[in-house]
């Protein structure tokens, strides 16, 4: 037999049944706030070190782990070790820049003109060096380093060891963040605007020219201050390609003085200079990337991801 | 409808080759053949007076004998490899799973319940990433010293604050190779936990299930490419190095595979022998490295 | 001064080893507004990209003004193309958007900018020239497309379902807009479009496309009033297909005798010439609804299943006591229908506008599957 509630009853009892309910349950909906401390503490201890390596750069004193007051003495104050007055830290300064400058001026092109080539050239063959590009991006880099070294010195030894070899192996290393960016960019894009390009008249190569590169800039220079960022870090495989220390860039003099050598505090401030480079890197990137989407609509969020390459 | 574009007219299609062509051409040259030198070099022979390498260019005129070398040196007396292999893979084990541990929460987070604050944290998470390795490490070699801010740290709080942090510890090198390879994981992880789409865990919640059982039942499923490309984004590159071991141990107790192909390839005479050792380590990571590219070459064919 | 000719002779594409366009041969005449009909992958819109060049013919020719085009590339035919996603480039202005083609036509500077005000004011537009395409609706960059591709004055405009991405009411009245415009400029419209109401609008005349082959060619009356065959008269509008037989026994003058279960109807229009199993189809606004007590010839008796209020006409859906379900349409004239769910009627089907069609010897169901671009699920397999 069914029971028969009124209106007035259902809403009672299951009115007062759902605030105790309510009451000790908690809601689906409230923040986590456990993860996001633990996110907190993750970024602090990610980002702290480095922020006090970077204090240290300006010790007065040689250690690197009492602090002594503020001096810039090792970036241009100090006549004989200073970074400005150094001639070791002064060239490997040069020579990063050089490395990164080169590298990026080499690498982009080849980069965006092989994506757009192997998006387009549907074969056996572009499918195989596709997948060696992504080979090249998934390799531990002390392989291809050593392989690159033995190719100069057994092989192709008119390359030799020295900037020319660093710049191609930096340029080979890298050609994968042009390659897949870019490539991911294209893919985004589709055929339909080079078509109306062809259509309205232009060649091929004009569609490509006045369509589909402008509209790849922004991933162009996305991967442009990618491959810069990357260069100036790198040092595996220019260790291994260095010849004289006139060829060193800032990381390996870092890595060859850690244990003695250089005094510690002229080794933050060299790692101090890496990472102004690489920042500026990115906010000129930033920069540059937003004024270019600006015809476009994107969160800052969908900003960030594109420029760090996802 | 399908983008079947016909674009592979004749003059189109000396178009694309021409463009992709000289990005062909660098990897062929500084790609390929590099390991093939690889192959000669490790198939050859050494110049025994200046104690240099003679490669072997015909592959049928190759050599076991550096081959031979690698295997005495790892099994016979003195050997010093397999230690070091063995440690590496449980290095690369341990820090991959600490790695996991840290990187997925917070990935988790950012990815999917940052709200207002995602780009704030998405910054903070990108940072580390423009950060060089050599930075990185270069800041906790300051903080481990013997007279370092760490060691005052552990003094002022009543533990024992004189442990040399860097004189050849496990425990330091594992914890450089986290700190080293995480912020990669993160924004690995990061990438693919924002693509998966809340409406199915929505759509689960809905269906009646609890929040643990969604998490375990729907969102590790999901997140299970995340997972998969996050390990060997990590794991791969880690296997080869020896930077880290270097930088915060330099001790022998310590060194993984990467510091014995190394010292092999400046020892003279032993050139062949890191060529070979190098080639060993390549033929492991053939089978997960191919695995990773087929699959990644097929996900970005299917997102077209 | 081209005219805008354009002749299709037994064009196919293959892909993958699949014949997308099946021996497709039509012929467009100067200043006509002709529009390929067809539901999701019948081939239409393959077919247009070959005449814009976007595609190569695997066999076929494609003629325009007489000459064979077909190896050309896109910019070196006289054709234009509206796309479906209008592919308005981003980085450039309206104004640059619309001048975009006319430097490879060698138009000097001055008369740009004329050209371009011109055609924008064609598509009313005027005034817009320094917005980007994301600052605009989805009806305007429409229009920006359709100006970016008449500023080019070319012989035949082609438009790739143009206007599928805006809602119902908006494409109503643009539809009524790009007829209007056709007609003001005078070039040949080679439209595709799966809408059929849309293609019926515009149209001078249309294709119906099925699985890559013209199923029929004829101006929008011809094809609506007199559908060749099963599939063309359910695609367009509501067919209320029915399977019937044919009486053996002979025949009245200009009408067929048929059995509907066991009713005889008659039936004047179609193929009353056929024999054995046919398809019969009535448009919904011909069938007659009476009252169950009385009678006359074609009537078959039945129920009123559901009604349902359109706004301007009300659609009755009734089922046959033979089985069938049919709707027939009412004009709201204001007055109370007699009918509502449940209430048995008479069904008239007038023997002028019953028709004939031949049996493709598919089910209704396979049939109306099909129209929409899929295949029915053999379930009993």
């Amino acid at each position: 037999m069914a029971v028969e509630l009124d209106d007035a009853q259902i809403a009672t009892t299951s009115g007062a049944g759902l605030r105790l309910a309510d009451r000790l349950r908690p809601s689906p909906w409230r923040q986590p706030w456990g993860m996001e401390g633990f996110t907190c503490l993750y970024i602090l201890w990610s980002i702290v070190p480095i922020a006090i390596a970077v204090l240290f750069s300006f010790n007065k004193g040689a250690s690197q782990s009492s602090w002594q007051g503020f001096s810039t003495k090792w970036y241009v104050g100090n006549s004989v070790q200073s970074v400005l007055h150094n001639p070791v830290l002064h060239q490997a300064v040069i020579q990063t820049l050089v490395l990164a400058v080169l590298t990026t001026a080499i690498c982009v092109p080849i980069g965006v003109a092989f994506a757009i080539g192997i998006d387009r050239w549907r074969s056996r063959t572009s499918a195989t060096l596709n997948l060696t590009m992504i080979f090249s991006f998934v390799i531990p880099e002390l392989l291809l380093a050593i392989a690159l070294f033995l190719l100069v010195t057994q092989a192709l030894t008119f390359i030799g060891l020295g900037t020319e070899a660093e710049v191609a192996g930096l340029v080979v290393w890298n050609l994968s963040w042009p390659a897949v960016i870019v490539r991911a960019r294209l893919v985004s894009i589709g055929r339909s605007y080079e078509e109306a390009a062809t259509d309205l008249g232009a060649s091929r190569l004009g569609a490509i020219r006045r369509v589909l590169l402008p509209m790849l800039m922004p991933a162009v220079f996305a991967s442009a201050v990618l491959v810069f960022a990357s260069t100036v870090d790198d040092f595996v495989i220019v260790e291994q390609l260095s010849s004289t220390a006139a060829t060193q860039p800032m990381s390996v003099l870092i890595y060859a003085n850690v244990h003695g050598g250089l005094s510690g505090p002229a080794l933050n401030a060299l790692a101090t200079i890496m990472l102004l480079f690489s920042l500026l890197a990115a906010l000129i990137g930033l920069l540059a990337y937003r004024w270019m989407t600006r015809g476009e609509r994107q969160s800052s969020v969908e900003a960030l991801t594109n420029i760090a390459g996802m | 409808m399908a983008d079947r574009g016909d674009t592979s007219s004749r003059r189109d299609r000396l178009l694309w080759m021409g463009l992709a062509a000289p990005g062909a051409i660098w990897l062929l040259v500084l790609f390929v053949v590099p390991f093939y030198v690889m192959l000669a070099v490790a198939g050859g022979g050494i110049n025994e007076f200046f104690q240099t390498v003679v490669p072997v260019w015909n592959p049928l005129h190759w050599s076991s004998w550096n081959l031979s070398g690698v295997w005495r040196d790892i099994t016979g007396n003195g050997a010093f490899i397999g230690p070091a292999a063995l440690r590496t893979l449980v290095y690369t084990a341990v820090a991959t799973v600490i790695s996991l541990a840290i990187a997925y929460p917070v990935a988790y987070f950012v990815a999917r319940h940052a709200g207002r604050r995602k780009a704030f944290y998405l910054v903070l998470l990108i940072a580390p990433f423009w950060v060089s390795y050599m930075m990185r490490m270069l800041a906790w070699i300051d903080l481990l010293q013997q007279g370092g801010i760490f060691n005052s740290a552990l003094s002022s709080v009543g533990l024992p604050g004189n442990t040399d942090w860097l004189g050849g510890k496990s425990v330091t090198v594992i914890f450089g190779l986290v700190y080293g390879y995480i912020p990669y994981l993160i924004l690995v992880l990061y990438a693919f936990l924002d693509r998966i789409d809340q409406r199915l865990i929505e759509a689960a919640r809905d269906l009646g299930l609890s929040k643990a059982r969604t998490f375990w039942q729907v969102t590790i499923p999901l997140s299970k490419p995340a997972l998969i490309a996050g390990t060997f984004i990590t794991v791969l590159p880690m296997l080869g190095d020896y930077y880290t071991n270097q930088l915060l141990s330099g001790a022998p107790g310590t060194t993984m595979i990467g510091n014995v192909i190394e010292g092999q390839l400046d020892a003279p005479g032993y050139t062949g022998q890191g060529a070979v050792l190098s080639l060993m380590l390549l033929v492991v990571l053939l089978i997960p490295m191919t695995y990773y590219v087929v699959s990644t070459a097929r996900a970005s064919r299917e997102n077209a | 001064m081209s005219e805008g000719h354009v002749q299709l002779v037994s064009l196919t594409k293959h892909f993958d080893g699949a014949a997308v366009v099946n021996g497709i041969s039509l012929e467009v005449e100067p200043g006509e507004f002709f529009s390929l009909l067809g539901p999701s992958g019948c081939g239409k819109t393959t077919t247009l990209r070959m005449v814009a060049g976007f595609e190569a013919p695997s066999s076929g020719r494609i003629l325009l003004d007489g000459v064979d085009v077909g190896s050309r590339a896109p910019n070196h035919r006289n054709v234009n193309t509206v796309f479906q996603s209008y592919a308005l480039f981003p980085f450039l202005t309206v104004a640059e958007n619309v001048a975009f083609g006319m430097r490879f036509k060698s138009v000097p500077k001055p008369e740009r900018q004329r050209r371009v005000a011109e055609a924008l004011e064609l598509v009313q537009l005027s005034g817009l020239e320094r917005r980007r395409p994301n600052q605009l609706s989805g009806g305007q960059q429409q229009r920006v497309a359709l100006a970016r591709a008449l500023v080019r004055r070319p012989a035949v405009l082609l438009l790739d379902e143009p206007l599928g991405a805006l809602d119902a009411k908006l494409r109503r009245s643009l539809q009524v807009e790009l007829g209007a415009l056709q007609k003001q400029v005078g070039i040949t419209f080679l439209y595709v479009t799966h809408d059929q109401e849309e293609a019926l609008t515009m149209s001078d005349r249309l294709a119906v496309m099925n699985k890559g082959r013209i199923v029929q060619l004829g101006t929008p009356a011809e094809v609506y009033n007199e559908p060749a065959d099963a599939y063309v008269a359910d695609f367009l509008g509501v067919s209320n297909l029915m399977d019937a037989e044919v009486d053996p026994g002979p025949s009245g003058q200009g009408c067929c005798r048929l059995r509907l279960g066991e009713f005889q109807l008659e039936a004047r229009t179609g193929k009353i010439d056929a024999t054995g199993t046919v398809k019969l189809a009535i448009r919904p606004e011909r069938v007659h609804l009476h009252s169950y007590e009385e009678s006359g010839p074609n009537r078959v008796p039945g129920m009123v299943e559901r009604v349902v209020f359109i706004g301007s006409t009300t659609h009755l859906h009734v089922r046959l006591a033979t089985g069938e379900s049919l709707q027939a349409m009412v004009r709201n004239d204001g007055s109370t229908l007699p009918y509502s769910q449940g209430t048995a009627v008479s069904i008239a089907l007038p023997a002028d506008a019953l028709r004939v069609l031949p049996d493709p010897g598919e089910s209704v169901a396979e049939i109306r599957a099909e129209t929409v671009g899929e295949q029915l699920l053999d379930l009993t397999s």
